[in-house]
């Protein structure tokens, strides 16, 4: 029984963090039809810039969350403006999109090394302590970072539900010309759907970092997970991502400790295989048309 | 001239060019460094392949790489195979394994294939890096797959002995040689059928489709076909440097790869060949600023990809233009 509730505090930490990830990449995929491969730079981004707002700015750890945010959503709109933009207007805009992101993350990247260093530094915003339940003690850190990725969630669902942005976001994703015809600024909701995305990617960063530590390549995996995460629900599936991301935290921390922490990411992607073999477009996924 | 005989005279007078090369510039450093430029330009030529003209965002030519060059490692290690036989046999491997990540991914749609070739490098990586339990002990405590020092010992082609002090130039001409196989082989599917198959299939897709020309089946063949030899180009890698470990999953190397296709121009003949040694070249000459290669390299990938998406062949291609119009 304890190690049933080891297992649930650790896969729904998991999730929760794969969650807030996952949302940014599948709001952006939605609307722009854009894979951001830099998200896991971005992730990174985030998670220095908490740590040298509150250390070497003296900033109080909540702002200095929001600054991290607030960083990662402008560096999200420098993406639109400087690579989105001036590929929308051109042709096969997916893969150019994809390889020039890649491009960008290696630079994030490897400006966060040069200004960081590479050893791995301990992320400042952190609790101690922790709650007892049955006999597993569970970190508060943990419960903490659950109660930000509820908050984000919840954010960003009210955003999209009820808000005139929200709505305009939601339409774009449907469909980008009717949208368009609508008298919608498609432009301006590319621009505020990476910002958003950014900003989210920045919330999961700190929260990544502040359970391992900060190193320059830790968005990676993280990143990739959320992918994996992204095309289990469908790409562009904001509600089913999320589902999909706690599932999988979970999962991940059955495989963990059931077969060892080598085997969990190749368990996760033998599944995601199986599952993309029996419905291409992921489980919540709605199958395209091919446009000939 | 023909295009088909341009390219004939300008693949002459490159290999021409190569072949005296060690003899102008004999100092082993060079003869080294234009080995594993051969090395990657073989890798970004099959590559060509699936990312320019099949039109699959596949990221798996690296671990197609390490498969054969792994599969190479290993049977000479383990079965004690002659290196001869097992760099082919390392190709055939690759190109078995090439078919089953195509299977597995190329009903899906662009981006999850890059993301599940992506995640699949990944996944093999981590499971060679974090085995530590011993599969041997002939020469020490030696995982599987050899962990993360990788595999050594396996074996050679022979030139060591041949020539002790000037194997370095015997190794040169092999690769050379491997470049031009593979170079020859490319321009054959780009030409042949496969290429006119993604031609039409992209010129016209319903009339394609309605005349008979199945994208998955294409796919998986152009797949399969450029596995072989990248798996050759990974076999003589880990004979070259006398080992094969997992720096060849780095992010590093695959962006040093992607942007020589992005600056040569994907799709085209030359422009993968062309942005390889561009690249080898500028790496060279910025050695000093080696902390700023990855910057570098992704401020070039960027701009390439925003500024000039077809790359330098498409540039090439745009004078041409501008002087056969003139004239007339």
């Amino acid at each position: 029984m304890d190690v049933v509730i080891q297992i649930i505090a650790s896969g729904l930490t998991l999730g929760a963090m794969y969650a807030v990830a996952t949302v940014g990449l599948s709001l952006v995929y939605g609307s722009l039809n854009m894979l951001n491969m830099a998200h896991g730079a971005l992730l990174t981004l985030g998670g220095y810039m908490c740590y040298a707002a509150i250390t070497h700015l003296g900033f109080h750890p909540i702002f200095g969350l929001v600054a991290a945010a607030l960083v990662c959503a402008l560096a999200g709109l420098a993406i639109y403006v400087f690579a989105t933009l001036p590929l929308l207007r051109a042709e096969n805009f997916e893969t150019n999109i994809f390889i020039a992101t890649i491009g960008i993350g290696a630079v994030i990247e490897s400006l966060m090394l040069k200004s960081f260093g590479p050893y791995p530094i301990p992320q400042p915003l952190a609790v101690s302590g922790s709650v007892v339940i049955g006999n597993v003690h569970i970190p508060l850190q943990n419960i903490m970072i659950l109660l930000t990725a509820l908050v984000a969630m919840a954010a960003v669902a009210l955003l999209l539900q009820k808000t005139r942005a929200g709505r305009a976001i939601r339409a774009t994703s449907m469909s980008r010309d009717a949208a368009q015809l609508m008298g919608v600024r498609v432009g301006q909701i590319y621009a505020q759907v990476l910002a958003l995305s950014g900003g989210l990617a920045a919330i999961s960063g700190v929260m990544i970092s502040s359970i391992a530590t900060l190193t320059p390549v830790m968005g990676g995996d993280p990143m990739l997970k959320a992918f994996i995460i992204c095309i289990v629900a469908g790409l562009g599936n904001v509600y089913g991502a999320v589902l999909a991301a706690i599932v999988l935290g979970l999962l991940e921390a059955a495989t963990q400790y059931v077969l060892g922490v080598r085997w969990s990411f190749a368990t996760l992607l033998l599944l995601v295989i199986l599952v993309l073999i029996w419905r291409p477009y992921g489980l919540f996924g709605r199958q395209q048309v091919v446009r000939l | 001239m023909t295009p088909i005989r341009r390219d004939i005279l300008i693949g002459l007078i490159c290999i021409a060019v190569a072949l005296v090369v060690p003899f102008v510039f004999g100092g082993r450093y060079v003869v080294t460094q234009a080995t594993v430029f051969f090395v990657w330009a073989i890798v970004v030529v099959q590559w060509n392949l699936v990312l320019g003209v099949g039109g699959i965002f596949s990221l798996a030519q690296m671990a197609l790489f390490a498969i054969g060059g792994y599969a190479t490692a290993m049977l000479g290690f383990y079965l004690k195979v002659p290196m001869l036989v097992a760099i082919p046999l390392g190709g055939l491997i690759a190109v078995v394994a090439g078919m089953i990540i195509g299977l597995a991914c190329l009903r899906l749609r662009g981006p999850y294939v890059a993301l599940l070739t992506l995640a699949i490098a990944q996944v093999m990586y981590v499971l060679i890096v974090n085995d530590t339990g011993c599969f041997t002990n002939v020469s020490g405590c030696m995982p599987l797959f050899g962990g993360v020092r990788g595999i050594g010992q396996f074996g050679d082609l022979g030139f060591r002995s041949l020539f002790p002090s000037k194997w370095y130039i015997a190794h040169y001409y092999v690769a050379l040689g491997l470049l031009a196989l593979a170079f020859v082989f490319s321009v054959a599917v780009i030409r042949g059928p496969l290429g006119l198959a993604f031609k039409a299939l992209r010129d016209s897709p319903g009339y394609a489709l309605s005349r008979g020309i199945s994208r998955f089946k294409y796919q998986l063949w152009i797949f399969a076909v450029s596995a072989f030899f990248t798996g050759i180009a990974g076999g003589f890698y880990a004979v070259h440097f006398r080992v094969i470990g997992p720096t060849v999953f780095s992010f590093s190397l695959l962006l040093f790869l992607i942007a020589m296709i992005v600056v040569g121009g994907m799709g085209s003949i030359w422009g993968p060949l062309l942005g390889a040694a561009l690249l080898m070249l500028a790496d060279e000459g910025m050695k000093e600023f080696s902390d700023y290669r990855n910057i570098g390299l992704g401020l070039l990938i960027t701009l390439f990809v925003i500024a000039w998406p077809r790359g330098l062949a498409g540039w090439f291609d745009r004078l041409r233009a501008l002087r056969t119009r003139t004239p007339s």
